[in-house]
């Protein structure tokens, strides 16, 4: 007697990282004591991220995405990642542009909802597959949040009705069983561990005990228990007496946590909610300097916003400063109006 | 009463007229953002919209530009995480889903993810995103789309969110849950239902200037016309000056209707 398969995607792989490898690493390897775990993001990016990576990363599209990790990812060269791509967008062409990413699971790809679909970044995925340089396996936003929280329980797949009668799921890694108990069909997808996450978040203590203090929650939940490393960056360090005050409103307990890194405003250009808001301009002119193919323009905006400075700090200073920010802050509270960025 | 106006607005308010009140209804990225918030805005609807990122309930001040925006969370009843809002709609609270595509055949099969061949295609799209699952798991799922011959084609490239496949009991036989499946489709030029017996696209209504020939002209599959159509009626003042001035007064969606 055993369960049968019913339909197999074209992109089964054996996992990564299992289940038990998953366990001892978090034996052996996460903290538990209560230590400072604060460091600037150069030295966490040197630490923890390394080439050929399984990664995740917090928020969604342009919203409390960690950038301040990523242009520190860029500017330390690291190259060759896998990327867990549910609900991703500004974010990953952030690594996808400059040609770091070897493998996407892709729920939404290269897009940047309302704002459109940047040009160049297209043409550049779309090159790179077909030579062979990025492969793409397809999921969608739903069996992506699901394959992390399947790895967040400790468990290697978890059963869906999604997926089912489209042609995701020929170019997926899922396979459809018959239920045992119900003997309907459904869909497993097997759970995504990650070697490290990429986390942004409002306040934080020392220790990596932190909240999201505001908006969608994403994927997050699953990201930081599935992940081999976390990686956090807070808008501000609060203290840990401030967090015993309310515990429903951690987010989570520090021993997930190896690197915090204070880091104001570090969702720039996205939105961080209850914060500050997108700052569209600076997204409209990702778009604009897309619309070049032979590649220049992006070449010049990564230039001149990521490889021409040494830290985030010096990458607001160049996207407006203190003026810009202070108007993102109060276009989020609807104090002023969108399109009237000093 | 009327006035002037362009083919995403009068879209866009033709769809909004028909969001069903104390439903709960998911809300895709784009068009269907602007549908929703028109319609709250201007019905004073009592509707329980689901991000799937996690907004539930919010009321959008302005244009959200992303499903996870703090406008998709500006005052909402709850803030969940995705595998949550993914989970009340496999769990079937999913009344109704809103979507848009590029491609869509005349089962209402959604083509998000490629134009042409898969492994080599004309143009790569962003994918799913949420649209698989919702397509999936609402108990009606609304599309809206612009009315072009290549975007209604006889087969779409690639299905990347499950219509009726490929005709009656087809979604079963794949395992999707029973008794879902596309409902109505908004497009610029009218409104499309779907035939109960053989669950292919049927003209419904059509929007103001718009002719059953120039539906059948624009469309690259054959239309099921039935015996009576009704007609939309032209957006009212009313409903454009809330659309303008409070759903997307810097234009970021209504702008691609002109020209």
């Amino acid at each position: 007697m055993g369960i049968k398969i019913l339909d197999e995607g074209t992109q089964i792989q054996a996992p990564k990282i299992t289940p038990n490898e998953f366990r001892e690493w978090v034996r052996d390897k996460k903290p538990r004591a209560m230590i400072d775990k604060t460091m600037d993001a150069k030295t966490a990016v040197k630490k923890f991220v390394k080439d050929g990576d399984i990664v995740a990363i917090s928020g969604c599209s342009f919203v409390r995405i960690p950038v301040a990790i990523l242009h520190e990812i860029l500017r330390q060269g690291i190259k060759d990642l896998y990327i867990a791509g549910g609900t991703r967008s500004y974010d990953a062409n952030l690594l996808m542009d400059n040609g770091r990413v070897s493998h996407y699971d892709a729920g939404y790809i290269i897009g940047l909802e309302v704002l459109g679909l940047p040009k160049m970044s297209r043409k550049i995925v779309e090159k790179a597959k077909a030579k062979g340089e990025l492969t793409i396996t397809e999921w969608d936003n739903a069996t992506m949040a699901w394959r992390h929280k399947g790895a967040a329980m400790g468990i290697p797949f978890i059963p869906v009705r999604s997926m089912m009668g489209g042609d995701g799921f020929k170019y997926s890694g899922a396979i459809q069983v018959q239920c045992p108990f119900t003997h309907e069909k459904v869909v497993l997808v097997p759970s995504l561990f990650t070697d490290v996450a990429l986390i942004h978040v409002h306040e934080s203590d020392i220790y990596g005990n932190a909240r999201i203090s505001s908006g969608a929650v994403v994927e997050d939940w699953g990201k930081v228990r599935a992940a081999k490393r976390v990686i956090l960056s807070t808008e501000k360090i609060i203290d840990t007496e401030e967090l015993r005050k309310q515990p429903d409103r951690t987010f989570v307990p520090h021993f997930y946590i190896d690197a915090v890194i204070e880091a104001p405003y570090g969702s720039h250009p996205g939105n961080m909610p209850g914060m500050y808001y997108i700052d569209i301009e600076h997204l409209n002119e990702y778009m604009k300097v897309n619309q070049d193919t032979t590649g220049e323009a992006l070449k010049q905006y990564y230039d001149k916003y990521v490889f021409s400075v040494n830290s985030f700090e010096e990458y607001l200073k160049k996207v407006g400063g203190k003026k810009k920010l202070k108007y993102l802050e109060d276009l989020e509270f609807l104090k002023v109006k969108p399109g009237g960025a000093p | 009463m009327s006035e002037e106006y362009n083919e995403m607005e009068l879209m866009t308010i033709v769809a909004g007229r028909d969001i069903e009140d104390e439903k709960i209804i998911y809300v895709g990225t784009g068009i269907p953002m602007l549908v929703t918030s028109l319609a709250q805005k201007a019905r004073n609807l009592k509707i329980t919209s689901i991000f799937e990122v996690g907004g539930i309930g919010p009321e959008m001040p302005t244009l959200p530009l992303s499903v996870a925006c703090s406008r998709t969370t500006w005052r909402a009843l709850r803030v969940a995480d995705s595998s949550e809002a993914f989970e009340i709609a496999q769990s079937g609270y999913a009344d109704y889903a809103f979507l848009g595509g590029a491609q869509i055949d005349k089962y209402g099969n959604l083509n998000s993810t490629v134009l042409g061949d898969y492994h080599t295609p004309k143009v790569r799209f962003p994918g799913s995103g949420g649209a698989n699952a919702f397509a999936s798991f609402a108990w009606k799922t609304m599309i809206i789309m612009n009315h072009e011959k290549r975007r209604f084609v006889e087969k779409v490239d690639y299905i990347t969110s499950p219509g009726y496949l490929d005709g009656p009991g087809a979604r079963e036989k794949v395992g999707l849950p029973p008794e879902t499946g596309p409902y109505r489709v908004y497009t610029t030029r009218c409104t499309f239902d779907f035939d109960e017996g053989t669950k292919r696209m049927r003209l419904y209504a059509l929007n103001p200037g718009s002719t059953v020939e120039d539906v059948i002209e624009n469309t690259g599959f054959e239309v099921t016309i039935p015996n009576k159509i009704k007609e939309n009626d032209p957006p009212t003042r009313k409903e454009l000056k809330i659309l303008r001035e409070d759903v997307d007064p810097f234009r970021l969606i209504l702008g691609r209707g002109e020209g």
